[in-house]
């Protein structure tokens, strides 16, 4: 009979725990644990967030003045290059797929580690690999088309822009392999009884998004590899006076490019159906419908791509359904939307920190999901791309939407990780800093871009004569974002901080009831001496935990504990 | 359970009396994982595909012209012979790995070495096909499509015909002992995975 | 006998003899299961399509006169 593929009956590899690493090298360096590469991508992408946010605030200080005078016109276009680049592949992808998804779906799913642990590995150091390829283009002149780098302009950028296109080939490696890898694990290596319909939802949220990385980043990697072969070597497949076509790169970039929005924000949806449920004390809403949406997006995403060319030129006939299905692709979000309002209805909130960044996200995600939907209409988008309403709309769902997410899984995850809490106090001072400064800065941005101010541009003085406000409101948004910068220098000390000085945290300080709350915390580096049997899914609140052989006994009904409902008093 | 007739992995393992489920569970999981690789492997063709489509469908007259003087369309006689070596590797290999699953060593070899011949065969086909080409890289999106698809087809065979020697050498020093020869199963998939893009690239750039 | 009847010839014959073969390998691959032989059997499936081209093109119904 062939091995059953959807549980374990018989426990064969995986009862099996192997010798722990030794040396510093294997324990730290070139680790194959998924918990020790979730906090090597954790700390790899921090650092690219604050080296890609830098480049974000050198364009802010850029648009105080109209005229804009504090850098030249080419090196502001390397900023916005550089910027876009590296949030997109450097911090975002890494952060949401290879620090959450990493340490977090193993451990929800019962598993030692993920299928492939070398491959993971790899995986990881592909990452700072890439970034110093992208930043060694400032030695040879940065790339400055924008992080989408069409042709013709892209192909004026000589060596800058061969290297761009290597750089984000290697990142797309790494993510397809994450991909690869993360679909197996969830496939073949869940715990006794974990049928496809007991898995956590953020475990789904991680293979929905795991699908769309191993099919889309493959998409991407095509198109830069045709771009670099016309850099390199000339081959004329954008080149119209040989018979090859600009608009055609456009296709290849954004097939991958739009489903990669979904890679942003699958993991976010993830970590909020997990943290809505455990602070409201309440079953999620419509388990089905949230998981099950989660796969329609993905699958849906690939559909969607041609709404970020309307302008390009293309037919009519093809527009339409475009616009079709990009309205389309809002319902499976509303969907979700619906079913966290209904978990949070009649709930008993915690207002705890993770609360807080989840309430966010349901405000701001939704707003640049409305804003989504205004650009989705082919005349609306027509007046409005290539304006700041596109930045707004985008900077609202990405980083109001899944870098809140991101934040929310780091605050949630981390007593787990660490075993101890982080400090309530800096995490909320954190938390109202970056929600303010970042409604500030970017909700004026949708009024700029409807009244025509052009993105992309060094300068905006010939807008700002038709409408002098302008400058007053680039200049406040500029001093809003610097709240943005207070808010991620605190949060990365508290992240710090909270190391040393953190309250004990205990198993389960949240009385959450997935997997990874019923084993110590830090968890051991075979995560689970006895792999558990499942029983249920993981949120009926009424119902005693549903897991059988656990490591540890454990009180069937977890609340949260005083540790988690204090703020945290440093140690004396 | 006793009535079903094993088939697949089990009836092997159940042939040398080597049921494994640890073994069973990992090859599993790399098959998949495999599997996986090699899909992902088909969207990459698939997008230089499209981009060939595309062009090809959007140019006024295909072939195009270049310099003045329309390029020639391929030789489709020399390409069909060389197709069939590919296709009869495929044939070859899978006789290698029926005969290792049977414990035939010795015919296991020969088919092996037959199927290296046959690739290496293809790849010599195909550059004669680059050296006569009318048309350049550079010169035209024929040129660009046609090379760039073609080429990393070619190198697909070429990682390929190194895969399967390592395969060959690795099974004569006993990596493979029994039920546990994954990564035959794995060089026999990717092989076939080679030959069935050429089917594609065949007709597209031949045949049509 | 110019080089293109020899080509032609040759891919008309190999054809025949590879896609009759990989058929029969085809017909013995049908009842296993397992992931493996599924995608097994696709290619060969395909593999086979192939050699029909290959012969299609051997006596001048698909491709460009030679």
């Amino acid at each position: 009979m062939e091995a059953s593929t959807s549980t374990h009956a018989d426990h064969g590899a995986h009862d099996h725990i192997h010798p722990p690493p030794e040396g510093f090298i294997r324990k730290y360096v070139f680790s194959l644990d998924h918990k020790v590469i979730g906090f090597q991508y954790f700390f790899v992408g921090l650092l690219l967030m604050v080296i890609a946010g830098s480049f974000a605030e050198l364009i802010r200080i850029q648009l105080m003045d109209p005229k804009g005078t504090f850098m030249s016109f080419s090196t502001y276009n390397v900023m916005f290059t550089m910027h876009g680049t590296a949030m997109v592949w450097l911090v975002t992808i890494p952060l949401v797929t290879g620090a959450i998804g990493n340490f977090v779906m193993p451990l929800q799913i019962g598993a030692r580690d993920v299928a492939f642990p070398w491959l993971n590995m790899i995986s990881f150091w592909l990452v700072p690999l890439s970034a110093i390829t992208l930043f060694s283009t400032f030695l040879v002149g940065a790339p400055d088309a924008g992080w989408t780098e069409y042709p013709p302009v892209s192909l004026q950028q000589g060596v800058g822009g061969a290297l761009w296109c290597l750089a984000i080939i290697l990142v797309g490696v790494s993510s397809t392999l994450t991909g690869m890898n993360f679909t197996v694990t969830v496939a073949k290596m869940r715990a006794p009884g974990m049928t496809w319909t007991r898995i956590p939802l953020f475990t789904w949220a991680t293979f929905s998004t795991a699908l769309i990385n191993m099919i889309a980043t493959v998409a991407l990697s095509a198109a830069l590899l045709a771009l670099f072969l016309e850099h390199a070597f000339n081959v004329p497949f954008f080149d119209s006076t040989r018979g090859g076509a600009a608009v055609l790169y456009q296709h290849m970039f954004w097939f991958y490019s739009h489903p990669a929005v979904y890679i942003f924000i699958l993991p976010a949806f993830g970590v909020i159906s997990e943290v809505l449920p455990t602070f409201a004390r309440k079953p999620i809403f419509g388990y089905k419908m949230i998981a099950f949406s989660g796969l329609a997006i993905a699958i849906l995403g690939f559909a969607v791509w041609a709404h970020h060319m309307f302008p390009s030129g293309l037919a009519p006939w093809l527009q339409i359904p475009f616009m079709i299905l990009t309205y389309a692709i809002g319902i499976p979000t509303g969907i979700k939307l619906f079913s966290w309002l209904a978990t949070l209805w009649g709930g008993r909130i915690h207002f705890t920190t993770p609360m807080l960044y989840c309430l966010a996200f349901l405000i701001t995600f939704t707003f640049g999901g409305v804003t989504g939907i205004f650009l989705a209409s082919v005349p609306a988008d027509l007046h409005e791309h290539g304006s700041y309403f596109v930045v707004a709309h985008f900077h609202y769902v990405v980083a109001g939407g899944a870098l809140l997410g991101f934040l929310a899984g780091v605050v949630y995850w981390y007593p787990k990780a660490t075993g101890r809490m982080m400090s309530e106090r800096l995490g909320k001072l954190s938390f109202w800093l970056f929600f303010v400064g970042f409604n500030l800065t970017f909700l004026p941005m949708h009024w700029l871009g409807l009244e025509g101010m052009p993105r992309r541009y060094a300068s905006y003085e010939y807008f700002a004569k038709a409408f002098p406000d302008s400058v007053f409101w680039n200049q406040f948004e500029t001093i809003s974002s610097f709240l943005m910068v207070a808010a991620v220098a605190i949060f990365a000390f508290n992240i710090l901080w909270s190391l040393r000085n953190g309250v004990p945290a205990g198993n389960n300080p949240w009385g959450a009831r997935t997997l990874e709350w019923m084993i110590d915390s830090p968890p051991p580096y075979y995560n689970f001496k006895k792999i558990p049997t499942v029983l249920a899914r993981p949120y009926d609140f009424a119902d005693p935990l549903p897991y059988l052989n656990l490591d540890h006994d454990v009180d069937p009904y977890p609340a949260p504990t005083e540790a988690a409902l204090q703020p945290a008093r440093a140690r004396a | 359970m006793a009535t079903t007739t094993l088939t697949g992995h089990a009836a092997v393992e159940a042939r040398y009396n080597d049921v494994d489920p640890v073994y069973a569970e990992t090859r599993d999981m790399r098959l998949l994982g495999f599997v996986l690789v090699l899909f992902s492997d088909c969207i990459l063709f698939s997008s230089f595909i499209f981009a060939y489509l595309y062009l090809r469908t959007s140019a006024p007259v295909w072939p195009p012209f270049v310099d003045g003087h329309q390029l020639p369309r391929l030789d489709t006689a020399f390409a069909a012979v060389n197709s069939v070596v590919l296709f009869g590797s495929g044939v070859t290999m899978h006789f290698a790995l029926e005969n290792w699953k049977n414990l035939k060593k010795g015919a296991f070899n020969m088919w092996m070495i037959l199927t290296i011949i046959l690739g290496i065969a293809f790849l010599g086909g195909q550059a004669h096909e680059y050296l006569s080409a009318q048309m350049t890289w550079q010169g035209s999106a024929f040129g660009a499509s046609f090379f760039t698809l073609t080429g990393m087809h070619g190198f697909h065979v070429f990682v390929g015909v190194v895969y399967l020697t390592v395969l060959l050498v690795q099974a004569n020093r006993g990596v493979y002992t029994g039920s546990k020869y994954f990564g035959l199963t794995a060089g026999t998939l990717y092989w076939h995975f080679v030959d069935v893009i050429w089917v594609l690239l065949f007709y597209l750039f031949y045949l049509w | 006998m110019s080089a293109v009847l020899i080509e032609r010839g040759l891919a008309f014959v190999s054809s025949i003899v590879v896609g009759v073969t990989a058929t029969f390998q085809l017909r013995n691959e049908l009842p296993v299961r397992g992931l493996d032989a599924v995608v097994t059997k696709v290619l060969l499936a395909l593999m086979i399509l192939g050699c029909v081209l290959a012969l299609l093109a051997s006596v001048n119904v698909l491709g460009a006169a030679k």
